[in-house]
């Protein structure tokens, strides 16, 4: 006995000293607990366990009623499918596989067909709702989301997210009819009562130099001469995703956020991060655009996504999706508010976090991450997408209170890697709820905005954004590599400075954790790379991208090759570089190699956001050649390198399995 | 045979034995629900802390009551105390602070008891008074400290330790009275501060993190009337406390407030209820327990009180030759957020940016072209101005300021007229960088999106006056 004590702990001791080093130098952290399974199960690589471990959810995005109330189109995002739903009898009646990823659904003004947009697979999927079976698949452009039909039925324009532009299909012969440009990544689409206006949001602002004011492109078509009659900006506001008009047509409302990325990131308090709230547009001559928050002076409501307006234009619905809640402004006591101030006065509401009292009525509480909403014909009820509980909530629009829940059947347990996902989208881990990781994250992507940091003196150490998609084998992180893992880039030093709140437990950690690194994909590059088959300017620039001499046959120094740090599958080395791009106000230090994967998606470009674009990387910011040797090319060779550079895509549609070892969480 | 059945009784017997051991671990004289209030002789009432908003009366003493017996007698908790006070119950439910004397003379300290069975340990150990203790989560609490020698310019300042007494840290800074702080949800402390320095004011609510940084004004009373006790958060996202009227300090009224709008959804719930209430704690039901006597002729005594109807129930505990001071149940509560701390022992500064020095309270509502610019602040200090420094062309302005220094802020035109000002007390703890959107701005205004010009710069060292503190300010850092 007494021998296999002693044995105990000799195997003991040096063991566990042994486990404590392996964590810690995993984690990138020195209290992490000794739990095998926080990191060896959840980020496991082993298909049978990443099987075992995870759930096919369906994730309900948007939704649409049908015209007698009788039944739900739910897009189920994740489940690449349009599910028919039951809502007297709370069930699901069909599933109706449609392309990848699908955004929006539509219904025909004789409610016999549906369409679907798919964002992964640029089309739209027709859908014959009488034999609830995929008619046609309608060719768009890249990344469809928002739909809207015209009037007559004739037209479906679909607002392609990636392409930041609008098709115009013709229904009759089902292609294409027009495409207009549109501001920078749209998504809601809104046609106005009367018909003759269509209204298209974006989400990103237009990209600018650091500084200037933040501006987001209001698409505005004139329907009967189908042209772009007016392309409005909405000033200091981004993530403007949905739109809805009134009956009367008299406001248009559309959700927003208003950033606080110039202000020094110095405290959370006074809204000094971020802001939400609505712009309201008058549809008149001279129309005012009118700013309104949604926030109270100690409570935030991130993320507002989409907006409803009952028929009788008497109460508008907003979902949080980051406070898991549903806004019921008045906007009866909206246009009270709009007639009695001057221009000066409202521009001071924009700023104030008291003035919701004046028109938020109530905050009804819905489960987690509410996404579309979508309203009956007669305006009684209100449907909710719940997309992280894969459940429809209804609401009694006069009670204003929750009388049901449907649940779409999907997984009743919950993965660590969905409750991670919860937590990105959740705002509760931050200062009265102030924002949350998908409100810098937009689509787990990133938001194209520099923020100030302030790590140490305000005005310093600018920082664009990073993408958070497959980043699972791209250690460090930051863009000065300060952090080696996700555990340290999430623990108490993002809490200190950034949500600055309760740092999350580890139980928390070790969730969000699994689904930062296992739960975030790249889309398909369809726009410049959809087939792996490049183009021959693509294939000129990756001559150039992979060339060991210049132009006139030197050597080009190992140091100074493009693959030589944008190694791939990443395009990146793991390593930190000085590439002549640091500013008087940076401190002294290298950045982090960026890995180039879709990077097409993700203007502006370096550290600090300076380069508007690609070519501005050498044209502007490169003239020493210290980012590469490029100053021997001309303009045909730069061209066809960025088109190279454009058609990178994630590793998973090379087929090339990561090269790369594991080295990190 | 015979060995099977011995290790299946042997193993029985460890069974039961370890579920004994652990059962009778867990069988632990309960507290849950108990009502804690303290009284005191309702005649003689000795104040001998009596300082700008504290009165601190001797033979107080502290007592629990089964609020489901009615007609048992309340049992001392206190008994070994001259006076004890301003007890408050842990996030779990399971322990009680409160300041006590023991005996006559002594000072003021903080102690710690199991309410189940009245076991007390003493937390601080101080020369000087501590009271108005509060728990923090994290094991660690607060409490108000008053200077032996105590001056105007001293205050009361707020203390935070560890739950054994060590760590003691001074969290405020500023020459205000503190008291009645509790911890709200959120994670920030709850005090009354009053600025006595160089003029008396109102008691306000402020609201700060437990590192002290980021004190902000949370509610102001309206109308004169003064703040008294602590403010307590409710299950429902309201704060409950007394407020009394300014011409009658004994009219106190029971007034409920939005955690989300402090400042703009005041509500009394006693406005049509004849007679006082000295205190108030909400309950985990929605229901309030108070103090309250209906006349001048009665003594306080323990009630409940409900919100919705706004009326007082039958008493719960009365005593005809006492007064209740305060009540409070024992039950668990929701644990406040921990709250990180930006507070870095080795930085001696803080950093203050103020966005637009133009944008005020008063012009948040009106044209601001009528009104007067600001060219320049004025830094002051207790004794002395500690500088005036130009602001920027967009009414910006950057200080670096030795950490833990009270300070005011004025504005001044470009006559060097004093345009709006003194601010109350502000002081920045080592490390800390805060952000205003004006002076004297309105507290629900947020910033404009927009680089402030000073930031461009380095911040100006305050104090700026006086060279050997400015290079000593540079030193440090």
């Amino acid at each position: 006995m007494l021998i296999i004590v002693v044995l105990g702990l000799i195997i003991y001791f040096p063991g566990r000293k042994l486990a404590r080093a392996h964590v810690n130098s995993k984690t990138g952290v020195e209290d992490h607990p000794l739990m095998c399974t926080s990191c060896h199960i959840p980020l496991s690589k082993n298909k049978l366990i990443v099987k075992l471990i995870n759930s096919d959810y369906y994730s309900p995005f948007n939704l649409a009623v049908s015209k007698d109330g009788g039944r739900l189109y739910v897009v189920a995002q994740e489940g690449n499918a349009l599910l028919v739903v039951d809502p007297e009898n709370h069930k699901v009646l069909n599933k109706i596989k449609v392309g990848k990823y699908p955004y929006g659904v539509v219904l025909d003004e004789a409610g016999k067909i549906a369409y679907v947009s798919n964002q992964w697979s640029d089309d739209v999927s027709v859908i014959d709702l009488v034999t609830e079976k995929v008619s046609d698949t309608l060719k768009t452009g890249n990344g469809p989301a928002g739909l809207s039909l015209s009037a007559d039925g004739k037209y479906l324009y679909v607002v392609n997210s990636f392409s930041s532009d609008i098709s115009v299909i013709d229904l009759k012969n089902r292609e294409e009819h027009k495409r207009f440009s549109a501001g920078n990544n749209p998504t809601g689409a809104e046609l106005s009562p009367d018909g003759k206006t269509l209204y298209v949001t974006s989400r990103r602002a237009l990209i600018a130099p650091y500084g200037d004011t933040l501006k987001s492109e209001l698409t505005v078509v004139d329907e009967s001469t189908e042209r772009v009659i007016a392309r409005r900006n909405i000033e200091s506001a981004y993530l403007i995703e949905n739109v809805a008009f009134t009956p009367t047509g008299d406001l248009a409302i559309m959700t927003m956020i208003r950033p606080k990325n110039l202000i020094p990131s110095i405290q959370v308090e006074q809204g000094w991060m971020m802001t939400y709230g609505i712009t309201i547009i008058e549809q008149k001559e001279k129309g005012r655009v009118i700013q309104l928050l949604l926030d109270e002076p100690n409570a935030y409501y991130s993320d507002p996504y989409d907006i409803v307006i009952t028929p009788d234009g008497k109460k508008a619905f907003i979902s949080h999706s980051g406070v898991n809640c549903i806004s019921v402004v008045d906007i009866d006591s909206v246009r009270t508010l709009l007639k009695e101030s001057s221009p000066e006065i409202l521009n001071k509401w924009s700023n104030n976090l008291g003035i919701s009292s004046r028109y938020v009525i109530k905050r009804i509480p819905t489960g987690a991450n509410p996404k579309g909403l979508a309203l009956s014909p007669d305006g009684k009820l209100l449907y909710v997408a719940e997309q992280l509980e894969d459940r429809i909530a209804v609401i009694n629009t006069v009670s204003l209170e929750t009388i049901n829940t449907i649940s779409l059947g999907g997984p009743r347990r919950i993965t660590v890697a969905r409750q991670g996902r919860r937590l990105f989208n959740n705002s509760g881990h931050t200062f009265q709820n102030q924002f949350d990781c998908y409100t810098c994250h937009p689509d787990m992507h990133e938001d194209g905005l520099v923020y100030n940091m302030a790590s140490k003196d305000m005005g310093r150490n600018l920082t664009n954004t990073q993408s958070l998609r497959d980043i699972r084998d791209t250690p460090p992180y930051k863009w000065n590599g300060k952090n080696q893992t996700v555990y340290k880039q999430d623990g108490i030093r993002f809490s200190t400075v950034l949500t600055r709140s309760e740092q999350f437990s580890y139980e928390d950690l070790d969730a969000l954790t699994a689904y930062i690194l296992t739960g975030i994909h790249y889309p398909p590059n369809l726009m410049y790379n959809p087939t792996g088959e490049l183009t021959g300017s693509q294939l000129r620039g990756k001559e150039i991208f992979e060339r060991t001499k210049d132009n006139s046959g030197n050597v080009i120094p190992e140091n100074n090759r493009c693959i030589t740090c944008h190694t791939p599958p990443y395009y990146t080395n793991l390593k930190l570089a000085s590439v002549g791009t640091l500013a008087a106000t940076d401190d002294s230090i290298k950045f982090d190699t960026p890995h180039l994967n879709n990077i097409f998606a993700s203007p502006p470009y370096l550290h600090d956001g300076r380069a508007a674009t690609l070519e501005e990387i050498w044209t502007i910011y490169g003239k020493e050649d210290k980012h590469g040797l490029a100053n021997d090319m001309n303009k045909n060779q730069l061209n066809d390198l960025v088109e190279y550079l454009k058609s990178l895509r994630a590793p998973e549609y090379e087929n090339i399995p990561s090269k790369i070892k594991h080295t990190s969480l | 045979m015979n060995r099977t059945r011995s290790t299946i009784i042997l193993s029985i017997l460890m069974v039961s034995g370890f579920s004994f051991l652990f059962f009778a671990s867990c069988r632990r004289k309960s507290a849950d629900g108990m009502i804690i209030f303290t009284q005191v002789y309702g005649k003689e009432q000795d104040k001998n802390v009596a300082e700008e908003t504290l009165e601190y009366t001797a033979l107080t003493r502290i007592f629990s009551i089964d609020p489901d017996k009615s007609g048992d007698s309340p049992t001392i908790l206190t008994e070994d105390f001259y006076s004890a006070k301003s007890p408050a119950v842990s996030f779990d439910g399971t322990q009680l602070i409160f300041t006590g004397q023991k005996k006559q003379g002594d000072t003021w300290q903080i102690y710690e008891m199991n309410p189940a069975n009245s076991k007390i340990n003493q937390i601080t150990s101080a020369p000087e008074n501590c009271i108005d203790p509060a728990w923090l989560p994290g094991e660690r609490l607060i409490f108000s400290k008053i200077p032996l020698n105590d001056t105007l310019k001293s205050g009361h300042s707020i203390f935070s330790c560890n739950v054994n007494g060590s760590d003691v840290r001074q969290i405020t800074f500023n020459p205000d009275v503190f008291s009645s702080s509790t911890t709200l949800k959120d994670g920030r402390i709850l005090t009354i501060s009053k600025q006595v320095y160089p003029e008396k004011r109102d008691p306000v609510y402020m609201a700060l993190r437990p590192d002290g940084t980021k004190a902000e004004l949370f509610y102001k009373s309206s109308e004169g009337n003064i703040l008294s006790g602590h403010g307590w958060e409710t299950s429902n996202g309201r704060i409950v406390f007394i407020e009394s009227e300014k011409s009658n300090r004994e009219k106190g009224n029971v007034i409920s407030i939005n955690y989300n709008r402090p400042l703009h959804t005041r509500v009394n719930l006693s406005s049509e209820i004849e007679g006082n209430f000295n205190s108030v704690f909400p309950l985990k039901s929605g229901r309030l327990l108070v103090s309250y006597r209906k006349s001048e002729t009665d003594r306080y005594a323990i009630y409940g009180f409900d919100p919705e109807k706004r009326s007082v129930d039958n008493a719960i505990y009365s005593n005809k030759d006492f007064d209740i001071l305060e009540v409070i149940a024992v039950e668990a509560h929701e644990r406040p957020k921990k709250l990180p701390s930006e507070v870095d022992k080795g930085v001696k500064t803080g950093l203050i940016l103020c966005q637009n020095i133009n944008v005020s309270e008063a012009q948040s509502s009106v044209n601001t072209s009528a009104l007067s610019k600001a060219y320049k602040i004025e830094v002051i200090g207790k004794d002395s101005t500690l500088g005036v420094v130009q602001v920027e062309q967009d009414g910006s302005f950057y200080l670096k300021v030795i950490a833990d220094t009270p300070f005011r802020i004025q504005t001044v035109d470009e006559n060097g007229k004093v345009l709006n000002g003194p601010s109350d007390w502000i002081w920045l703890r080592p490390n800390e960088r805060r952000g205003c959107v004006g002076c004297h701005g309105d507290p629900e205004m947020v910033p404009g999106n927009n680089i402030p010009l000073s930031v461009k710069k380095a911040p100006v060292i305050i104090p700026v006056h006086k060279s050997n503190l400015k290079e000593k300010a540079i030193e440090l850092e």
